[in-house]
C-alpha cells in the first residue's frame, strides 16, 4: 500500500525518478498554453524533486493520491530548499574543499552533492505553491475606468494544479469601496484583501460559477473567467522486481477514473515492464467573447446539462442576468498503453480531444 | 684517555622525532591546539543558541498547527466551536487583527506550513554543520594522538640516552680516579666528564619537556574528545527532532489543506450567519420604530386632536373678533351714509363725510 497519509502517496526510487521524469516530458508534450500554470517552473520544481532524492537528501516524494500530483509537502520542499540554499552554503564552504575530504568520511561526499544540488537550486524559478497578481491593462483616469487581469495559481486542495485568470472591468467612485486599487502612479494595482480571499476561495468553483460571483461585486464587471488545470495524472509504474506495479492510488469516480479502473483490470493488469502514464489538461472560460457555448471536456460537461428539469428554469433566468458563454476543453498525453483510455474517455462522451503521444524514455 | 670508557656515545645523534622542543615551542603548540577547541566550543555556543531559538520556534509553529486540527477535529471544544476556532485563527500571523472573512484560511494556513517547512530545514542544516565540526575535531585527535606518540617516543629516546650518559660518566669517574693526579690523562678524562654532565643537563631537560608534552597532549584529546562527543549528541539530537517534524509535516499537508478549505467554508457559512444577523438587527429596529411609532400616536393622539381644537379655537376667536370689528365698521359706514342722506332730505348742509375706519 502505498498511501502513507490522507490523499498521500509515497514513492521511493527508482519508480520516483521514471515517474518525475515521464510527467516531466509530459508537461512539454501538451503544449501547454499561458491559460495553464507555467510549465518551466513546474518542470523546474520537478528535476529538483528528482535530484534530491538522486542524491539521498530525501527519500520518498509524496503524491496526491487522487491527482497523482506532487503533493503540498513535495512543492514546499523544493521551496524550502531553495530558500535556505543561500544561508546553508555560506556554512558548508568551499565545494573542491569538501571534495578533498571526501577520502576522509561519507559526510563530506555527501556535503559535496548537496553542495551542487543548493548551487543549481539557487537560479531555478519553482513553481509555487500559490500565487496572486494583479495586472493593470488599461486605465482610463477621466472616467475613472480601469481593466486588470487577476492571476491565481494554486495547488487546489483537490491536488491539481491550477491557473485562475480573470479580466475585469472597476468603475472608481467616491462612495464605492473599490475591489482593486490603483497606486499613485496609476501603474500598478493591488486587490483588496477581501476580494483577494474571495477569488482564492472560489478558485476551485467552475469558469461559470466565479464569473457569476465575481460578477455580483459592487463596481465590478467581469469579461473573462479563465481555468486552465494541470491533473489528474494516472500512472502504473512496475517496481524493481517487475512483479508489482505502482498505480495512481485514488482516481477520481469520474468517466476517466472509471476507463482507468478498467484499464487497471484488463489490458493494464499484464503490463508488468513499460511504465504508463496518462496526463490531462483541461481549460475551461467564461467570457463575454465566446460565440457558441460548448463542451468538449469529456469529463465536464456544461452545467446546464447537468441540471434537473425544475433547476433549469431558475439556471436560465440567472443566466439572462449574464451576457457570457462558456467553453470547456481538455486535452490529453499518454503514453501508448494509456492511449486507449484516452480514446474511449472521449468516445463515451462524444467529444473530440486532442491526445499527445508521450514516448517512454 | 681511558680504554675501558666508550666515547663514541658523547658524538651519537640522539633519533628525536618532530622539530625541537623548548618550553616555548611546547607552550606555543598546546596554545595553538587550544584555540582550535575554544573555537569549536564558540562555534558551539553559537550554534546550540541558534538551534534553541530555531527548535522554539518550530515547536511554537507547529503547535499552531497541531492547535488548529485538534479544534476542527472536535477534540479542544471546551469553550464551544466558534470560540476556538478563533482562538486558534488568532495564532495565524496577521489573521489576528482582522475580521475573520477578511483573509482566506486555506491561504494563510498553507503560508503556515510554510513557515514551519522552513524552521525545520533550518534545523535540519545545522545537523551537517555539526557533524562537519564533529569531524573537524576527529580529525584534531587523530593529529593529537600523533603528537602524544611522537612526546612518548622522544621522551624514551632521551630516557635512554641519559641512562647511557649516566653509565659513561660512572665509568669516567672510575677512570679518573685510577688515573694519576695532574696527569694528562686525568686531564682527557676530567674534560670528557664535564662534556658528560653537559649532555646530561640537556637531555635530562628534554626528558621532563617531552614528558611533560605528553601529559597536556593527552589531556588536550581527552578535551576534544568530550567536545566531539558533545557535539555528536546534538546532532543527533537536533537530526532525531527534526526527522520526527519532518514527518509530520510531510504526513500533515493533505490535512492542512482539507481543514484549510473546511475552515474557509465555515468562514463563509459564518459570513452569511453574520449578514442575516444584521439582516435580523435592520428588521428588529425597524419594527420596534414602527411599534413604537404606533404607541406614540395612540397615547398622543387625544391631546393632539385636542391641541388642533384649540388652534381652531383661537382661530375661530380671531376670526370672530375680526368679523365683527369689521361688522362694527360697516355698520357705521351705513349709519353716516343714512345721516348725511337724512340731512340732505331734510334741506340742511351735508354734514362732512365720516372716514371709514
Amino acid at each position: 500500500m502505498t498511501v502513507v497519509a490522507l490523499h498521500t502517496q509515497a514513492l521511493v526510487l527508482p519508480e520516483a525518478a521514471t515517474y518525475l521524469e515521464l510527467l516531466g516530458r509530459s508537461l512539454h508534450a501538451a503544449r501547454l498554453s499561458n491559460a495553464f500554470p507555467e510549465r518551466r517552473p513546474l518542470q523546474q520544481t520537478l528535476e529538483t524533486l528528482a535530484e534530491s532524492l538522486r542524491l539521498g537528501l530525501h527519500s520518498e516524494l509524496y503524491l496526491d493520491s487522487r491527482a497523482g500530483l506532487p503533493n503540498l509537502a513535495s512543492l514546499t520542499r523544493a521551496l524550502t530548499d531553495k530558500s535556505v540554499a543561500r544561508e546553508s552554503l555560506a556554512r558548508l564552504g568551499d565545494r573542491a574543499a569538501l571534495e578533498a575530504r571526501a577520502d576522509e568520511a561519507e559526510l563530506f561526499a555527501r556535503l559535496a552533492a548537496k553542495h551542487a544540488y543548493y548551487e543549481k537550486l539557487q537560479d531555478r524559478e519553482l513553481a509555487p505553491v500559490d500565487h496572486q497578481r494583479v495586472l493593470l491593462r488599461r486605465h482610463d483616469p477621466a472616467s475613472g475606468t480601469a481593466a486588470f487581469r487577476i492571476e491565481l495559481t494554486k495547488l487546489d486542495a483537490s491536488g491539481v494544479y491550477v491557473r485562475l485568470q480573470i479580466e475585469l472591468t472597476q468603475v472608481a467612485s467616491l462612495w464605492r469601496r473599490k475591489v482593486i486599487d490603483l497606486d499613485k502612479d496609476g501603474e500598478t494595482a493591488a486587490a483588496s484583501e477581501a476580494f483577494r480571499a474571495m477569488v482564492y476561495r472560489c478558485a476551485d468553483l467552475d469558469a461559470e460559477a466565479l464569473f457569476v460571483r465575481l460578477h455580483g461585486s459592487e463596481g465590478v464587471s467581469v469579461e473573462r473567467v479563465q481555468r486552465g488545470v494541470i491533473g489528474p495524472v494516472l500512472f502504473a509504474l512496475p517496481t524493481g522486481s517487475g512483479v508489482q506495479v505502482v498505480r495512481t492510488a485514488e482516481a477520481t469516480d469520474d468517466a476517466l477514473g472509471r476507463e482507468w479502473h478498467a484499464w487497471s483490470v484488463g489490458a493494464g493488469a499484464a503490463e508488468h515492464e513499460r511504465p504508463e502514464l496518462l496526463a490531462a489538461f483541461a481549460t475551461d472560460s467564461a467570457a463575454l467573447d465566446i460565440r457558441e457555448e460548448r463542451s468538449n471536456d469529456p469529463i465536464s460537461p456544461l452545467l446546464s446539462h447537468r441540471l434537473r428539469d425544475q433547476e433549469q428554469a431558475r439556471y436560465r433566468a440567472l443566466r439572462d442576468r449574464y451576457p457570457f458563454k462558456v467553453f470547456k476543453d481538455r486535452k490529453f498525453v499518454a503514453t501508448p498503453g494509456l492511449r486507449t483510455v484516452a480514446h474511449a474517455t472521449c468516445a463515451a462522451a462524444g467529444t473530440k480531444n486532442m491526445i499527445y503521444d508521450l514516448q517512454r524514455g | 684517555m681511558s680504554s675501558k670508557a666508550n666515547l663514541d656515545v658523547l658524538s651519537r645523534q640522539v633519533a628525536y622525532s618532530g622539530e625541537g622542543i623548548s618550553v616555548k615551542s611546547l607552550e606555543t603548540d598546546i596554545q595553538k591546539e587550544r584555540t582550535i577547541q575554544d573555537n569549536k566550543v564558540e562555534e558551539l555556543k553559537v550554534l546550540r543558541e541558534r538551534n534553541v531559538t530555531i527548535q522554539t520556534a518550530m515547536a511554537d509553529e507547529l503547535k499552531k498547527l497541531r492547535k488548529f486540527s485538534d479544534y476542527l477535529n472536535g477534540t479542544a471544544t471546551k469553550g464551544g466551536f466558534w470560540a476556538g476556532f478563533k482562538e486558534v485563527l488568532s495564532y495565524i500571523p496577521g489573521l489576528g487583527s482582522m475580521g475573520m472573512s477578511q483573509r482566506s484560511i486555506e491561504e494563510l494556513l498553507k503560508a503556515q506550513y510554510q513557515i514551519s517547512a522552513r524552521r525545520v530545514k533550518e534545523a535540519a542544516e545545522y545537523v551537517d554543520t555539526l557533524k562537519q565540526s564533529e569531524q573537524d575535531l576527529y580529525k584534531e585527535i587523530d593529529r593529537i594522538n600523533v603528537r602524544i606518540v611522537e612526546m612518548a617516543k622522544n621522551e624514551r629516546e632521551a630516557l635512554n640516552y641519559v641512562l647511557e650518559l649516566k653509565t659513561l660518566q660512572e665509568q669516567l669517574e672510575a677512570d679518573e680516579q685510577a688515573a694519576e693526579a695532574g696527569s694528562v690523562e686525568q686531564r682527557d678524562i676530567q674534560a670528557s666528564i664535564d662534556k658528560v654532565r653537559a649532555k646530561l643537563a640537556e637531555h635530562s631537560s628534554n626528558v621532563l619537556l617531552y614528558g611533560s608534552a605528553e601529559e597536556r597532549y593527552a589531556r588536550l584529546k581527552e578535551n576534544t574528545r568530550k567536545l566531539a562527543d558533545t557535539i555528536r549528541n546534538l546532532a543527533q539530537d537536533i537530526q532525531q527532532y527534526t526527522t520526527a517534524s519532518s514527518i509530520k509535516l510531510d504526513m500533515a499537508s493533505a490535512q492542512i489543506q482539507a481543514i484549510g478549505r473546511a475552515a474557509d467554508a465555515s468562514a463563509v457559512m459564518l459570513e452569511m450567519k453574520r449578514s442575516l444577523d444584521v439582516m435580523t438587527e435592520s428588521m428588529n429596529v425597524t419594527t420596534q420604530f414602527v411599534s413604537d411609532t404606533q404607541i406614540f400616536f395612540r397615547s398622543n393622539l387625544d391631546t393632539l386632536v385636542k391641541e388642533l381644537d384649540t388652534f381652531d379655537e383661537k382661530t375661530t376667536a380671531v376670526l370672530e373678533d375680526n368679523l365683527r370689528k369689521s361688522k362694527e365698521v360697516e355698520e357705521a359706514r351705513i349709519q353716516a351714509a343714512v345721516d348725511k342722506a337724512i340731512k340732505r332730505r331734510d334741506g340742511g348742509p351735508a354734514a362732512a363725510t365720516p372716514s371709514a375706519p
